[in-house]
């Protein structure tokens, strides 16, 4: 469905063919909602964000993001596509260390032309976009932007990833593990300040963690071991 | 485009202590290459100018090379001798413009003494047509008076108006000396860079006044006459070992040297000197190929470091690529980056190694001339340098695609997912 950010049907994939390591007979994020994704490592959550990411293909079925099929487009239409659209936040790590906060910010823009221009339009220009959602994940000090991102504590250096993933408007976040590296008050504050950003700004998200005491913040909540047919069979 | 450039630098900056390293490796290796092969031309091109502005050089019939060592470079012996009436005979040819007579045989401390005239100051030529030029004095007009080439002057401390003893032979300390006959220094000539500068240079008479009390290579004891005899005697030489000849016209220079060889009186032989310093470089030349394989090979091991250091960097970088990667950069942008990194390295190697170079021939220029004999001017790149740099920059550049391949394939296979 053209509404859905997410629609997945009938996908399946495998790294050698004897070996299968995804069956999902469906998913679906509606647009502006978020979604949480729990798993235990080994049921094939990094291949399922690299499918959505457009970085792999199925063997079989039919991956939709924002109602583009995926299949459709050559690997380098797919690269285009996700830095139009997507933005990413992993587990730790994010940033690029010889970068200042700002330009660590403002970089997909830098790949994008169309997240350059959605960013100028709505704020005037990329340096007042990237203040703007700094100042909403509470990194507004004036300061912030020329710092090194080695002086960051992790808590900052997530919340400046996020910022980063969603300047430019992007349709759909996908979080990897954002938060496995916080300790649980700056967990909850994390998740807050993220999901507030991204309903304000009609972003679907989709987060993935291990953790499933997270997802109760969330609009869905499913377990990649019940979604993926063949998860339990690989567990034994 | 911008934004990749942007990028390498800015990582590159970032890990600025290994890549120094590299770099630092690249520009000693171009600066070795640089050199080498400055070092290679400047002394084939000094080489092949040891004599120019001469036509044919004749000697007593030997080997072409053998009468170019001892007439030009004063190496090795002559096999015989020329008359001084064929000599002559061929001074008063009609094609020849002018000659310039050759005596060699005695020594001082190991150089060599050479009997000559006026001519050879007025005629000989070296580099491109360069006159010999007197630095100090004159030169000679009395019959005991000796005319220094540089290195002789500088190397043993003689300045003007010193008094020599010659020896006979070879050898730095000849038993066999003409020390009842001493020379006055009256003339020091100017640096040239060539066989010159290790030349005692005194006129054919005198050469016959210190040896008229001597016969075969001893002195007679039951004759001595003094400097002031001499000086009253005829002193027409009996013989020379070579001379250098100009002709009136270009033209006719093989019908000369036709003759010479052809000449029924006397086995000689006329050379041109031209060919046959080209002969003996090629003789000698292999050397200098050999020395610039070496600095290929440099060229080589530096790219191969940076090969190294980029491929062991690409484990600490993979984060970096995935980051990039989620940010929107193509999978050709990973291999974009890693390319520009290797042609920054290289291109700033270059830089850096003909900097290197100018700086060290402007320190070691004086040095090197003075020990080595070795003179290197500081000119332009050639095209030659020029061409060897392009191709080093264009290897960079291949050698750069290595780890970008892999950077690439790293960045299909790892996707969205940082491995830690």
């Amino acid at each position: 469905m053209a509404d859905d950010a997410i629609d997945i049907t009938n996908l399946q994939f495998a790294w050698k063919r004897e070996q299968p390591l995804l069956d999902i007979p469906s998913l679906s994020l509606p647009r502006g909602e978020s979604l949480f994704l729990q798993g235990p490592s080994g049921c094939g959550k990094s291949t399922l964000l690299n499918l959505i990411g457009g970085v792999l293909l199925p063997q079989q079925g039919k991956v939709e993001v924002l109602g583009q099929a995926l299949t459709d487009l050559s690997p380098s239409q797919r690269d285009a596509f996700r830095a139009d659209h997507l933005g990413v936040v992993f587990q730790m790590f994010n940033l690029l260390p010889y970068m200042n906060v700002l330009e660590n910010v403002i970089l997909p823009c830098r790949f994008s032309a169309l997240r350059m221009q959605k960013a100028k339009s709505r704020e005037g220009s990329v340096e007042s976009a990237a203040k703007r959602l700094l100042s909403h994940l509470e990194l507004g000090d004036a300061s912030m932007l020329k710092r090194s991102v080695t002086e960051l504590s992790i808590g900052q250096q997530q919340r400046v990833a996020v910022a980063r993933a969603l300047i430019g408007s992007p349709e759909l976040l996908i979080a990897d593990e954002p938060t496995s590296a916080l300790d649980s008050h700056n967990r909850q504050r994390f998740i807050d300040l993220l999901l507030a950003e991204c309903s304000s700004e009609q972003v679907s998200v989709l987060f993935v963690s291990h953790d499933a005491s997270l997802k109760d913040h969330f609009d869905q909540a499913v377990c990649l071991s019940q979604l993926n047919q063949l998860c339990g069979e690989a567990a034994v | 485009m911008k934004l990749m450039v942007s990028l390498t630098a800015q990582s590159l900056w970032h890990r600025r202590t290994s890549a120094s390293l590299t770099l630092i490796t690249i520009a000693f290796s171009i600066m070795l290459l640089l050199g080498v092969e400055k070092v290679r031309t400047e002394t084939r091109n000094s080489f092949a100018n040891t004599l120019s502005g001469t036509d044919l050089v004749v000697g007593a019939r030997s080997g072409q090379v053998q009468l170019l060592l001892y007439s030009v470079f004063r190496m090795g012996d002559a096999t015989s001798n020329i008359s001084w009436q064929t000599y002559q005979k061929i001074t008063n040819h009609r094609l020849v413009d002018w000659t310039v007579p050759i005596s060699l045989g005695d020594s001082h401390r190991g150089y060599k003494v050479l009997g000559t005239n006026e001519n050879y100051f007025k005629h000989y030529r070296y580099g491109n047509r360069r006159a010999l030029q007197m630095r100090e004095g004159k030169v000679f007009s009395d019959l005991f008076d000796v005319v220094l080439g540089a290195e002789v002057a500088e190397k043993l401390g003689y300045k003007l108006g010193d008094r020599i003893v010659v020896s006979h032979g070879m050898g730095g300390t000849s038993f066999a000396r003409h020390d009842d006959k001493p020379f006055i220094v009256t003339g020091i000539l100017s640096r040239t860079g060539t066989p010159v500068d290790q030349t005692l240079h005194l006129s054919l008479e005198a050469l016959e006044a210190i040896h008229i009390d001597w016969k075969s290579g001893v002195r007679d004891p039951n004759s001595s006459k003094s400097v002031t005899d001499v000086e009253k005697m005829q002193l027409q030489p009996k013989q020379i070992t070579a001379f250098l000849v100009g002709m009136k016209s270009k033209v006719a220079t093989f019908q000369l040297q036709r003759a010479i060889n052809n000449y029924r009186k006397e086995p000689l032989m006329a050379i041109l000197p031209g060919i046959a310093l080209q002969k003996l470089w090629d003789m000698i030349g292999l050397a200098e190929k050999a020395l610039l394989l070496v600095s290929g090979l440099v060229v080589l091991v530096g790219f191969i470091g940076m090969l190294t250091v980029l491929l062991a960097g690409l484990n600490e970088r993979r984060r970096e690529l995935a980051i990039l990667r989620s940010v929107g950069a193509k999978a050709w942008h990973v291999l974009l980056l890693l390319g520009l990194e290797a042609v920054f390295l290289t291109g700033l190697g270059i830089i850096l190694g003909v900097a290197g170079l100018y700086l060290s021939l402007f320190l070691f220029q004086g040095i090197l001339e003075s020990e080595l004999g070795v003179f290197l001017p500081i000119s332009l790149l050639s095209l030659y340098q020029l061409k060897l740099l392009a191709v080093v920059m264009l290897c960079g550049a291949m050698v750069g695609l290595i780890p970008g391949y892999q950077a690439y394939r790293n960045s299909v296979s790892d996707g969205l997912t940082v491995r830690l």
